[in-house]
């Protein structure tokens, strides 16, 4: 405890150095900036900004990149809150509950509660980081394909609570998702899938377009075929803080949301975003008030935004400690590394310890940093909804088109994102929701791969799935939720969601 | 971006003059494609490649990442843009792999591999075989008997299927007639990340990245396919040694041009990134990425080039059409 004391204060002493705290600043400024831009999301920002660092030393290089991934999740809850416009592929959860609370007037509480979700997320998981990374890394590295497989059928399992409405047209949706979730090469075999000669349909369907298409998009012509338009939002100053209410609701969903998201975030692969998935479904499990998920429940916003963030904590653990590649992001952090000539791996917190606490550090410096960067311009984001329709929207269309063109340099991308918001207009249309399709999207390749990479490890053999102890135990634990939630829906006939959808065909 | 939409806009204004007055190569930045995401092989080379261009021509070099499907949108895009010398690819032997897969599936190729001038090749690494520390192989020796013993029953995980790690072991297994249990993994880093969790026994992998996983102890490294040992690991014998001089594959990166471009830009090209190799700026930061650099250009390239098309297609030939069980 003593020793990480003294390292923390090594780590400080360098954090707190003008240098790097300067690049910690810039690289919080960028993130927030790329998570409010539709479609460019981390990823996208790291990858542009990665050329700039090799001029820099290694320390300062990563803690920059590291102020881009989590200052991302900041911004990222900005556009889904104000105009159902996921600003990266971890907001998606954000838009349903954020948007329906901006709806009542409530975008200022939204806003400042997923800033604040955010910071005790990005601080709590930090000390997590700090003092658990070797025994976690370990732990994260255990997760294969099986274990991997397992883990997302509980996001598939999300499904079950992801819709207010009726459950055959959720799963129809999310069928949907599934099916638009093949589009792509055959990772197992090379096979080209529904790609039709294009060959940048090579990739699939990339999630940051199709959500951007489906929620922004389907959203603006929804508005625009309206036949009287919608009453422009003013909000009064006072407004924009959360009431003492909308505190005591989100305290405990920040707080599950913290440790689910570090959790999830350790293990490889994308789990920034399952995280933010898994968490709403939490959260709608256990309120007392699961109706108002979809019509702005605080919950809905805190959950998943305090997720989303502690997840790239945990994604910090095994790249940190072990030097192992754990998702896209951290493996583009490890090439700027060796870049530097610092070679990623265990003994990375032994040789460079003033890299290693110097990046812990610049966590808890950033955080803060991030706090009072957006707390403040919650009030300059909300006054947003006063700018009218006729101007607000023709802009933020062509904010998304630009943002989902710059991911990749693709017009294929934005071509996906005009015919999805299309599609996504006819379905409100018809009454259908829209996010089940994100998640099916965003998990059919996850799941596919995951499978086919256990059989392939077993040699065509089931019994993977049920001999190793950390796939068997996810498995059960999924098997008994399946089985518990048919049991209400045996017992009582009808569940809340039957009800509300009666009570809505008695509203219109 | 901002940056590249006002090089993009520079050139678009600026190609009308260019074309009408015959000024010498080159008056306006150049562009060099890599078909990876940021962080890969190709990407990491290219940028101290453009640096140094960049000093020696006295001229704008840019590096654009195209990425998507393997790296075939990358390089599609370069084997149909205008052969004027403005845009280059940087690509990796997965150039020569991308082709060969197309015709397995009877579909129309992305490109063919002559659609490009091979300008110079920049640098070759031998992949290495490494297997978890825990595992009961402690030579190449015993690893291929006991693979021959339970044929199919060794697994190794590999950047995908026909990509290049998959490429080296099909070598390797049709060299000593052994048969491996593939799962393929998207990219390089989720198959390291899945020998370090033991999940697979084997992996071939480009040095630099498993080098401090076998200083720690978590990965023993059995031997190499290059032509020659590995700087870094001086212990660990080639296949060639062993006596699999068909087991031998590099991860290479070179720098091409459209085929269609003229003679005397092809001609400075080649000095110019001649010049650029011998950079010391370019030395050290190869040096840092633990990177060998291997300068070959002409004929020395174009044999090198041919030799590795020719071992990639019939491996990928050997492999044939997966078919899903």
């Amino acid at each position: 405890m003593l020793e990480t004391l003294h390292n923390l204060a090594v780590g400080f002493s360098v954090a707190l150095s003008p240098p790097v705290m300067l690049y910690a600043f810039v690289g919080c400024v960028i993130g927030t900036l790329v998570g409010v831009l539709p479609g460019v999301g981390p990823l996208a920002g790291i990858s542009l900004l990665l050329p700039a660092t090799f001029g820099m030393d290694a320390t300062r290089a990563i803690v920059m990149l590291a102020g881009i991934y989590y200052g991302a999740m900041y911004g990222g809850s900005t556009t889904s809150i104000l105009m159902r416009i996921p600003g990266e592929a971890a907001s998606v959860m954000t838009c349903i509950d954020g948007y329906a609370m901006a709806r009542k007037g409530r975008a200022g509480a939204a806003l400042a509660i997923a800033a604040v979700g955010s910071y005790v997320a990005g601080s709590v998981s930090v000390v997590g980081l700090m003092l658990l990374a070797p025994p976690l890394a370990a732990f994260a590295l255990r997760f294969g394909p099986p274990e991997y497989f397992a883990l997302l059928l509980f996001g598939l399992l999300v499904l079950a609570y992801m819709s207010s409405g009726s459950m055959l047209k959720s799963l129809a949706m999310a069928a949907l998702g599934l099916l638009l979730g093949m589009v792509g090469i055959d990772q197992m075999s090379g096979y080209f899938r529904y790609a039709y000669g294009v060959v940048e349909l090579g990739d699939g369907l990339g999630v940051v377009p199709v959500a951007v298409g489906l929620f922004g998009v389907a959203e603006i012509l929804a508005t625009a075929g309206q036949p009287v338009g919608p009453k422009v939002l003013k909000p009064k100053l006072r407004e924009l803080l959360p009431s003492r209410e909308e505190w005591r609701q989100s305290v405990a969903p920040i707080g599950r949301g913290t440790v689910l998201g570090f959790l999830i975030g350790i293990i490889p692969g994308s789990a920034h975003i399952i995280s933010s998935f898994v968490s709403y479904a939490l959260e709608k499990k256990l309120s007392k008030h699961p109706e108002e998920f979809g019509h702005g429940a605080v919950a809905g916003v805190a959950g998943p935004e305090s997720a989303n963030n502690s997840a790239t904590s945990g994604a910090f653990v095994p790249m940190l400690a072990l030097g192992v590649p754990s998702g896209p992001i951290p493996a583009v952090m490890l090439a700027a590394l060796m870049v530097h000539g610092v070679s990623p791996g265990p003994l990375l917190i032994k040789q460079q310890p003033e890299l290693f606490w110097g990046f812990i550090a610049s966590m808890y410096v950033g955080n803060i940093v991030l706090l009072v960067l957006n707390l403040p311009l919650v009030g300059l984001f909300v006054n947003l909804l006063r700018i009218p329709y006729p101007y607000l929207y023709p802009a933020i269309l062509a904010f998304s088109i630009l943002g989902v063109y710059a991911v990749n340099g693709s017009v294929v991308d934005v071509w996906i994102m005009l015919v999805m918001g299309v599609l996504g207009y006819v379905l409100r249309k018809l009454d259908f929701e829209t996010a089940p399709i994100v998640l099916g999207v965003v998990l059919a390749p996850m799941i596919e791969l995951a499978l086919r990479q256990s059989l392939a490890m077993s040699d065509g053999h089931y019994a993977i799935f049920f001999q190793r102890p950390i796939s068997a135990t996810l498995l059960a634990v999924a098997l008994i939720m399946i089985v518990l939630s048919l049991r209400t829906f045996v017992r009582r006939g009808l569940d809340w969601r039957a009800r509300m959808a009666l009570a809505e065909k008695g509203e219109s | 971006m901002l940056v590249r939409c006002v090089v993009a806009l520079a050139a678009v204004v600026l190609l009308p003059l260019s074309a009408s007055a015959q000024e010498a190569y080159p008056s306006r930045p150049i562009t060099i494609v890599a078909p990876f995401p940021p962080g890969g092989v190709a990407d990491l080379t290219a940028r101290p490649v453009a640096a140094a261009m960049e000093k020696v021509l006295k001229n704008p070099v840019g590096v654009v990442n195209k990425t998507g499907a393997a790296g075939a949108v990358g390089m599609q895009s370069v084997a149909v843009a205008r052969p004027d010398g403005y845009t280059l690819l940087l690509a990796l032997s997965s150039i020569s792999i991308i082709p060969e897969a197309d015709k397995i599936f009877d579909r129309p190729p992305a490109f063919t591999v002559d659609q490009f001038a091979p300008i110079a090749l920049i640098s070759a690494d031998p992949t290495v075989l490494v297997v978890p520390a825990d595992k009961p192989w402690k030579t190449a020796k015993d690893f291929i008997e006991d693979a021959r013993k339970r044929p199919g029953q060794i697994s190794y995980s590999s950047s995908g299927v026909y990509g290049t790690l998959h490429m080296a072991m099909e070598l390797l297994s049709h060299a000593a007639g052994i048969k491996l249990r593939h799962v393929p993994h998207n990219g390089a880093g989720p198959a390291l990340t899945a020998i370090l969790g033991g999940h697979v026994d084997a992996l071939a992998s480009g040095p630099a990245v498993v080098l401090p996983h076998i200083k720690s102890g978590k990965l023993r490294a059995l031997a190499g396919w290059g032509e020659r040992r590995v700087a870094a690991l001086p212990d660990v014998p080639t296949f060639k040694e062993l006596g699999y001089p068909d087991a031998e594959f590099y991860i290479w990166a070179g720098l091409f041009a459209p085929k269609a471009t003229p003679e005397p830009v092809l001609a400075k090209l080649r000095t110019t990134v001649r010049d650029a190799v011998g950079d010391p700026d370019f030395k050290t930061a190869m040096d840092k990425l633990e990177t060998p650099i291997v300068f070959k250009q002409g004929e020395e390239f174009q044999r090198f080039f041919d030799a590795d098309a020719r071992r990639l297609a019939e491996g990928v030939r050997k492999v044939g059409r997966i078919e899903p069980k």
